[in-house]
């Protein structure tokens, strides 16, 4: 797939699952995938200063009706973490987080980031999934949106280069 | 206009009270949750705990329900931490939000230590700054209840900053935890609004 038609597979997907307000903060990576989010009219789009503000915007809105996703980069992930375990662990508030794997295996220049993210999810008791095939996207958004609405507690999915279009998967990772 | 004594945020918070009809209100971690609910009962109010995330759940539910007064009740310790939700506010304009700030200098709930309020940071110049036409300061009490009864009447964002003395005033704790506000909240929403958020999916057998 291309970067357009992942971005694009992606963004359905997110549909598909019913979200309707997405918070995000740009990644180089995620920027087709952000396009799509901006373009579409039936989607609040609200563009962040700092993501832990977009964890705050997300969980307001989650509780007058809202489904709410949030877009960033494992950077902001670790920005976010005191509203994660204080707002949305501490009242059982579910969250879609699409986080880009920047230190994935062969992504240059964030390794230390790439090595924390999993381990720190774990500690927060996070159910996290790795995504790689953009053909996979919309069933595992699904998926991870009733995990994450049946346990009120957040859910990530990490986005890797090769679910973004931007380089060729392998048939072993 | 021409101030004759410092404000108390008590007093500031009945005037909010008489006006707020059935505005969803969010407060900040700290006593102003304790004084509003003292003063305004009911599940339409979110109590926020973590600091800074006031302004930002109250945006939220702007964004979610557009019709809907939502008024958060924000401190300048909190809002100092979450200065980066100024400029969000201010892109997004949503015109049911009414974002109020008591200023007291001080981080009172963590043992009285000075704000950078205290030493002059303005807080109503830097939301203006950051591009919210309607941000300003009140007073005195009068100007207090002029502007808020505008913003509350309006449709139009706005920023009300006040300046207010460190005094506490003893209410009853806060009753409630955490998941219950979250849950009594919600069903105030779908009772008010008519509408459906929580739903309770029929056991796999059944599907």
């Amino acid at each position: 797939m291309t970067e357009e038609e992942a971005a694009k597979t992606i963004f359905n997907g997110l549909k598909a699952a019913g979200i309707n307000l997405v918070a995000t903060l740009p990644d180089i990576n995620l920027a087709q995938l952000l396009q799509q989010v901006e373009a579409d009219p039936d989607v609040i789009h609200v563009p962040l200063c700092r993501e832990e503000e977009g964890i705050g915007i997300c969980a307001g809105a989650y509780l007058v009706g809202k489904k709410c996703a949030a877009i960033m980069q494992n950077g902001g992930f670790f920005n976010s973490n005191n509203a994660i375990v204080t707002t949305l662990l501490q009242y059982q508030i579910p969250l879609l987080l699409l986080i880009y794997y920047a230190g994935d295996i062969g992504d240059r220049t964030f390794s230390t980031s790439g090595s924390m993210t999993e381990p720190v999810l774990q500690a927060l008791g996070i159910r996290h999934y790795v995504m790689r095939e953009p053909a996979d996207a919309p069933e595992l958004i699904k998926r991870a949106q009733i995990l994450t609405e049946d346990s009120r507690r957040p859910v990530a999915l990490l986005l890797t280069k090769e679910l973004l279009g931007r380089r060729a998967s392998l048939k072993s990772l | 206009m021409k101030c004759e004594a410092q404000m108390k945020r008590f007093d500031c918070l009945r005037t909010i009270a008489v006006a707020a009809a059935d505005a969803l209100v969010v407060t900040s971690a700290g006593a102003v949750t304790l004084e509003w609910n003292a003063l305004r009962p009911g599940d339409g109010n979110f109590r926020v705990r973590t600091l800074g995330l006031c302004s930002s759940i109250a945006l939220g539910m702007a964004l979610g329900l557009p019709y809907r007064k939502v008024i958060a009740l924000d401190g300048d310790g909190s809002l100092l931490m979450n200065l980066c939700s100024l400029p969000t506010l201010a892109r997004m304009r949503p015109k049911n939000l009414v974002h109020i700030v008591f200023d007291n200098g001080v981080y009172e709930a963590s043992g009285g230590k000075k704000t950078a309020t205290a030493t002059g940071t303005d807080l109503v110049g830097i939301a203006r700054a950051a591009g919210i036409a309607q941000a300003r300061w009140a007073h005195c009490e009068d100007e207090f209840g002029t502007i808020v009864t505008e913003a509350l009447n309006g449709q139009e964002l706005f920023f009300i900053g006040a300046k207010v003395t460190t005094e506490r005033t003893k209410v009853p704790p806060y009753p409630i935890d955490e998941v219950e506000n979250k849950y009594r909240f919600i069903r105030h929403v779908e009772k008010t609004e008519n509408v459906a958020i929580l739903k309770t999916n029929l056991p796999a057998s059944y599907t």
